[in-house]
């Protein structure tokens, strides 16, 4: 695609994070979780950029760092071009990306009214000033399709999705150009999710919004995103648009995530070849055995510090994968990080 | 069949000492094979979690009760029937674990924290059946395998050390060990990411093949009640809206509350067109719903008539299939 025309927001090159956990005091050997691991991509302007993997493989790590809400461990995050350094308490950088999280229970103040709480950011940004708060927050609500009737009211008094769509209001405050949104739907009820899911793309088509869309749901990847990054163990495995990963994914992780979710899916839909060009169509509960052994990732994952990181589940891997890491393969559609992918 | 529940009602109390109270679960009647899994589907708050519980009696005391309705269990080794619902409350602990178990929707509920998970399950099977703790600890070790989590390594594990889906596998092993005929599974993959929870969904039918138990699925996400289930309750307010095979229910939805659903979730069907407005379900659910002597749908239905203002019964489709609206032509 014509990436090369679009602005580059963010550039993310060689970025970790390592967590690091001791033993006992006599046994002070360390044990690394390398929750990121020299990851690299690009996002682009008004781009949906989701991000999907298992529990653990490090989504919420990769946002806190884009936010600058955790120390990376090494790399760069360039946005627009300035490197993002928040040590530097660069406040005009930061409030131009926003993060909305998962659970709309947790993340708003308990104690404070609606309006305090949508319009403390831009207040803090020096956007607005205080006086100016009431007002400033209706027009926030009426974004997210809330009436001033709100403003006055505490997290308590709503439900759900009404509460995701003030965290949602919260973000919009100081007009962001790149929203984070981590499992932004996954705690909610089907009904409500629809409506956040709903608002999320019209104040992507009004304001041309940049997503960076955390998910373990592919459905909500097929529905809303342009392309799709695949992480395992702190890894990207693949990024790819979302089309041509559905119409058949080429990383063998990619495969079996989407194996689980045509398990779930309406049967008779969505087939697709694999290398050998057989039609797959995996809709049976009893066809999983491949699942089952997908038991501990992170001992998956420790165990093979050299070679690919998911070889200790791959089942394309060959000889070369275990001790050497494979290389990217990549052209301006796609990045898939193996050395056997499926047919691309 | 290995459970029958027969025009179930539960009151729930909003007043005590007024006598103030709804029906949370209004004339429930279903039944389930032996080695059939059943889903019941709808919104938060409908009332899911509820039904379950009560079909334990372990719905909660003083401020909720059966008032009228049976729910009989059985074994498929033995032809012992049980009313639960009419049982002695020192009865009780004889059957639960033994024909009807549960997998809580609150894990914290299932699993004690500061107890290892081996001695959890043991003591599930002491608290029925006489025998050696050794004894006990082989069939312990054997449903952890069986949940494909290592026995020797784990046995001695404390909950917080295992993921959330290795808790949920051992809350299903401590549910299977004592062989019930029906296990009741409120929302047992809802915290987990996909490919854990299908891995919980394929023990659980795992030990529908293996054990021949009978499951009562309780999700909010017909998606995931359409693979696992033979039959769909979709479920509002305290009351059935539509009960079929699970098939003929996705295929060709009636209700209108099940059509809203339905549109509601990206599909990931070949004509589905991505990005295209979801549909949403105006308003929401409340408590008032239960009360109300219309449908209870009716504020939130998108093929309201006048002739829904009335009380509206559960009218039977044709053999398995029944439908609780009166425009459904
Ligand atoms: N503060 C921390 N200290 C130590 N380890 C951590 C910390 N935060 C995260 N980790 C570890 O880093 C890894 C990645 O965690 P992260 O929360 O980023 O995963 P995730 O992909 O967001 O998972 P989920 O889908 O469950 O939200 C995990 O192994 C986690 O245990
Ligand atoms: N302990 C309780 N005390 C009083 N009311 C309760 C209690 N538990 C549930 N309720 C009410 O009973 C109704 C049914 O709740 P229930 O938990 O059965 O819903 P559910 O369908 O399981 O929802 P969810 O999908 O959120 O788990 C709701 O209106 C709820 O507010
Ligand atoms: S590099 Fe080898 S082990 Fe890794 S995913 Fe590709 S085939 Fe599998
Ligand atoms: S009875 Fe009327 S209000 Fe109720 S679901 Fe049917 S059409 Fe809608
Ligand atoms: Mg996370
Ligand atoms: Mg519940």
């Amino acid at each position: 695609m014509d990436d090369n025309k679009k602005q580059e927001v963010l550039n993310i090159s060689n970025l970790s994070k390592y967590y690091f956990s001791y033993g006992s005091l006599f046994n002070v050997r360390k044990n690394i979780i390398r929750a990121v691991d020299n990851i690299s991509f690009k996002v682009y302007e008004g781009e949906i950029f989701s991000i999907i993997g298992e529990t653990g493989c490090g989504k919420s790590t990769l946002s806190k760092l884009i936010l600058g809400l955790t120390n990376k461990t090494s790399g760069e995050i360039l946005y627009k071009g300035d490197i993002l350094n928040y040590n530097l308490k660069k406040l005009n950088l930061r409030k131009k990306i926003q993060i909305v999280f998962q659970d709309p229970y947790y993340s708003l103040n308990p104690k404070k009214k609606i309006y305090k709480i949508i319009s403390l950011p831009a207040i803090k940004n020096k956007m607005i000033k205080k006086k100016d708060a009431l007002h400033y927050s209706i027009q926030m609500l009426k974004k997210v399709g809330l009436d001033e009737n709100y403003v006055f009211k505490f997290p308590h008094e709503l439900s759900g999705g009404q509460r995701q769509r003030i965290s949602i209001a919260r973000s919009l405050s100081v007009n962001p150009e790149l929203l984070v949104l981590d499992e932004p739907v996954s705690a909610l009820d089907v009904s409500v999710s629809a409506q956040i899911l709903n608002l999320l793309l019209d104040l992507h088509e009004k304001d041309n919004l940049t997503y960076i869309f955390i998910t373990h749901d592919l459905r909500l990847v097929r529905h809303l995103a342009d392309k799709v990054c695949v992480m395992y163990g702190g890894k990207i495995m693949e990024i790819s648009p979302v089309d041509r990963f559905f119409k058949g994914p080429a990383h063998p992780y990619s495969k079996v995530l989407l194996e689980s979710i045509l398990a779930y899916g309406p049967k008779n839909i969505l087939q697709f070849a694999d290398a050998d060009g057989n039609i797959n169509n995996i809709n049976n509960i009893n066809n999983i055995n491949n699942i089952n052994n997908i038991n501990n990732i992170n001992a998956g994952i420790q165990k093979n510090n050299r070679g690919c990181v998911y070889y200790n589940l791959c089942s394309r891997r060959q000889d070369k994968c275990m001790n050497n890491e494979p290389e990217l393969k990549e052209n301006e559609d796609y990045r898939i990080n193996c050395f056997f992918p499926y047919n691309l | 069949m290995s459970l029958i529940v027969d025009d179930l009602t539960v009151k729930l109390y909003t007043n005590f000492k007024k006598k103030e109270f709804f029906n949370v679960a209004d004339s429930v009647s279903f039944s389930v094979q032996n080695g059939e899994i059943i889903a019941i589907v709808g919104e938060s708050g409908s009332g899911k979690s509820f039904l379950g519980l009560s079909l334990m009696r372990l719905n909660p005391p003083y401020i909720s009760e059966i008032s009228s309705g049976n729910i009989f269990v059985s074994s498929p080794e033995n032809s012992e029937k049980i009313n639960i619902a009419k049982l002695k409350e020192n009865k009780l602990s004889d059957v639960r674990g033994r024909l009807i178990s549960m997998i809580f929707q609150d894990p914290n509920v299932s699993l004690n924290p500061v107890i290892k998970i081996g001695d959890q399950i043991i003591e599930a099977i002491l608290a029925h059946k006489k025998m050696k703790k050794k004894d006990a600890a082989d069939i312990a070790m054997h449903y952890l395998e069986l949940m494909r989590i290592d026995g020797k390594a784990r046995f001695n594990s404390y909950p917080h050390e295992l993921s959330g889906g290795m808790r949920q596998r051992v809350m299903i092993a401590m549910a299977m060990v004592l062989n019930p005929a029906v296990l009741v599974a409120d929302e047992p993959t809802t915290a987990l990411d996909v490919k854990t929870s299908l891995q919980v969904l394929a023990l659980i039918e795992k030990m529908r093949v293996e054990k021949n138990v009978s499951v009562i699925f309780i999700s909010h996400d017909l998606s995931i009640a359409r693979n696992i289930s033979d039959k769909t309750i979709v479920f509002y307010a305290g009351q059935i809206m539509e009960y079929g095979k699970t098939e003929d229910i996705i295929n060709n939805p009636v209700h209108p509350y099940t059509i809203s659903l339905i549109k509601s979730v990206p599909a990931l069907s070949k004509d589905y067109v991505p990005r295209e407005k979801l549909f949403v379900i105006p308003g929401s659910l409340s408590q008032n719903d239960f009360k109300s002597g219309k449908c209870r749908f009716y504020g939130r239905c998108f093929k309201k008539t006048e002739e829904c203002l009335n009380n509206i019964s559960l009218l039977k489709l044709n053999g398995e299939r029944f439908v609780r609206c009166i425009n459904i032509k």
